[in-house]
């Protein structure tokens, strides 16, 4: 059993706080993404969890041991870097089996163990070489490889994709993926790539500003965002986003522009109220274009003007403007649109989401 | 008359000569020299041909044996000692979280200090009558002896490693502090998630990483050696007896002390063997470690 729990979990440097006192548990076998922008602190909460930092308060258990004060050798981890951190002087055989080899384990396991870990990422071919002879895409496996030959409790990924190029970078995603299923461990993986961590992983923690903003399946936190953080954060492109005022029944935008009050929302605001009015791309597109007909109750139409298209191929991003400034939709079937067009586009507002203007939390929760 | 000469070599002309009069020219009259019995006491022997007699008379004198050997025993101890000391002077500097640049320009101030005045400093130091370390050993109760550092033939030796280490060790430190800044620092916590102890991860990751740096220094270093002068001038003059007397302190007392010129250069070109076959291991085994690390420079 591998379950991972942070409690009250505090990070300082100095009189700076970094990690503000977060839980958060992890069952296990579960994959679990940390996502956020730049200095949210998941990378260090990582780190801590790998014990590469110090806590400065707070408590980690891995299984039913409290760990905070176990070296990072005693806590049966494995770690992917970033920068691969292979060993450049070791052969690709030598990098995978250097853990068992400081264990003091048999030629033959450590054999075994290597050459298994080698055919589950197909590595068989490059077992003699050195790191400095392989490609990005590579070294990222061989790194993957050094982890899987551990059988840790839990692997930990830091951010492992960010140093490939696109393409590679949705393979090995899918190879990450592929592996989870098949080592059935715990996995924890940090990323600021929302994409990588809606699509690999069991739960997504979403982390701002050294606060957990929201945990939650990819499922709930892509429709059901706690905060407005995590609603413009997951999702691309983004969810367009606008503070507005509740006035008799309506949504009043700055400019003057309004929307009906979705109804979900009817008794959860007060007249005079200023919230913020999400709606993702796919719930506006030009009438006759989206996912459904758009004659249901709850969509409202308005006339707009188109101000880029962006096409790609079976569906085109519109940018219109609205109260004020741009809003993305998705045209599906599209068809060719000028600049400055006319446009009647439909909103369906049963999919809309309202958030405080004060404390930035979902008003639907 | 440069009608005759083609383009190419008319350009390189002005740096052929240049080149021929200060280093072929010298060298192989050097050479030559070696072939006779030439004294700077009597310049005619200079053209006297005395063919391999100089080499002879070098290769079965025990003296000059005693001399290469001994230099090639000090430079394995100071060579050892100073990688030694600078690898834990570097690691210790660079553990420092302040003042790491004041640490790494007071550990250079050892090489700022000229050899000779460094002799004479190590020299009053040993010195069994008022010497500093005699001095601390009589307080301290560990003796009651005067101890003859410079006069016993072992001790001087000791001394005189003492002083190349102290005025060098700085060389590695640099080499090796440079080699550990600019180490990525995930190999290392790669490590340690792994399994490894501090003593492991240095061993398998740290100083795998640091050798080409090491290397560097030694060739650096074994040259400096290996032409050891200064220091050991002043503080025995390769004395008591000859028992602390190295390549090149034979071979200038040889040339001008003895005036034997002829001889003296031709133990400085067996000499120079020694320096050539020492650059020659360091360099491999520097190539070696640069291909291990996969380093791209």
């Amino acid at each position: 059993m591998a379950q991972v729990s942070l409690k009250k979990l505090v990070k300082r440097y100095g009189a700076l706080e970094i990690v503000h006192g977060i839980d958060l548990d992890i069952k296990d076998k579960e994959f679990i993404a940390l996502v956020g922008p730049s200095g949210c602190g998941k990378s260090t909460t990582l780190r801590m969890i790998a014990g590469l930092e110090d806590i400065s308060g707070g408590e980690i258990s891995i299984g039913d041991t409290v760990v905070n004060d176990l070296p990072p050798r005693d806590r049966n981890i494995s770690m992917v870097f970033q920068s691969y951190a292979l060993y450049p002087h070791m052969t690709v055989r030598e990098n995978m089996g250097f853990s068992l080899k400081i264990a003091k384990r048999s030629q033959a396991e450590i054999d075994e163990r290597v050459n298994e870990a080698a055919k589950i990422l197909s590595l068989e071919a490059l077992m003699e070489r050195r790191p400095a002879q392989l490609s990005g895409g590579q070294r990222q496996r061989v790194a993957m490889g050094r982890a899987i030959v551990r059988q840790p409790d839990v692997f930990l990924f830091d951010e492992p994709l960010s140093n490939l190029d696109a393409k590679l970078r949705t393979q090995v995603r899918t190879e990450i993926k592929r592996l989870h299923a098949k080592v059935q461990s715990t996995m924890i993986y940090v990323t600021h790539d929302q994409v990588e961590a809606m699509t690999l992983a069991d739960r997504i923690v979403i982390m701002r500003d050294g606060y957990i903003e929201q945990v939650g399946t990819p499922d709930e936190v892509f429709k059901k965002p706690a905060t407005r953080f995590v609603a413009g954060f997951i999702g691309s492109p983004p969810m367009n986003i606008e503070e507005a005022k509740v006035e008799a029944g309506k949504l009043v935008f700055k400019n003057g522009d309004s929307l009906p009050l979705p109804v979900q929302f009817k008794d959860r605001v007060k007249d005079g109220q200023q919230v913020v009015f999400g709606l993702r791309p796919d719930d506006i597109f030009p009438t006759g274009h989206g996912l459904h007909s758009g004659e249901d109750a709850d969509v409202h139409h308005n006339e707009v003007s188109v101000v880029i298209t962006e096409p790609l191929g079976n569906e085109t991003l519109v940018f219109v403007e609205f109260a004020g400034r741009e809003w993305v939709s998705r045209m599906l079937n599209p068809r060719l649109l000028k600049t400055g067009e006319r446009l009647q586009m439909s909103f369906d507002l049963s999919q809309a989401h309202l958030f405080s203007a004060e404390t930035g939390k979902s008003l639907a929760l | 008359m440069f009608r005759k000469i083609s383009p190419p070599v008319l350009l390189l002309l002005p740096a052929i000569i240049v080149l021929v009069a200060v280093v072929l020219f010298p060298l192989l009259l050097s050479l030559y020299s070696s072939f006779t019995p030439f004294r700077l006491t009597k310049p005619a022997s200079l053209f006297v041909w005395a063919g391999f007699r100089n080499y002879q008379r070098i290769l079965t004198d025990w003296v000059f044996w005693a001399a290469f050997l001994r230099t090639v025993v000090l430079l394995t101890i100071a060579l050892n000692l100073e990688m030694l000391f600078g690898l834990g002077l570097a690691m210790l500097v660079n553990k420092a979280t302040y003042g790491k640049r004041a640490l790494r320009t007071a550990m250079m101030f050892p090489m700022m200090f000229s050899p000779v005045l460094v002799g004479f400093q190590f020299k009053f130091m040993f010195n069994d009558n008022v010497g500093l370390i005699n001095n601390a050993l009589q307080s301290l109760g560990l003796t009651d002896q005067a101890i003859p550092w410079l006069i016993d033939g072992n001790l001087a030796l000791f001394a005189i490693s003492v002083a190349e280490i102290w005025s060098s060790t700085s060389v590695f430190a640099i080499l090796i502090l440079a080699g550990l800044l600019a180490m990525p620092q995930e190999p290392v916590e790669a490590a340690r998630v792994d399994g490894c102890t501090p003593w492991q991860t240095f061993r398998y990751v740290t100083w795998p990483f640091l050798m080409p740096f090491a290397y560097i220094a030694m060739t650096i270093r074994s040259l400096d050696i290996a032409r050891a002068y200064d220091i050991v001038k002043i503080m025995t003059d390769g004395g008591p007896a000859r028992r602390t007397e190295l390549i090149w302190t034979l071979v200038g007392r040889t040339a001008y002390a003895d005036a034997q010129m002829g001889l003296a250069t031709a133990m400085a070109y067996i000499s120079i063997i020694l320096s050539i076959v020492f650059t020659i291991y360091f360099f491999r085994k520097l190539a070696a470690a640069r291909t291990q690390i996969g380093a791209e420079w």
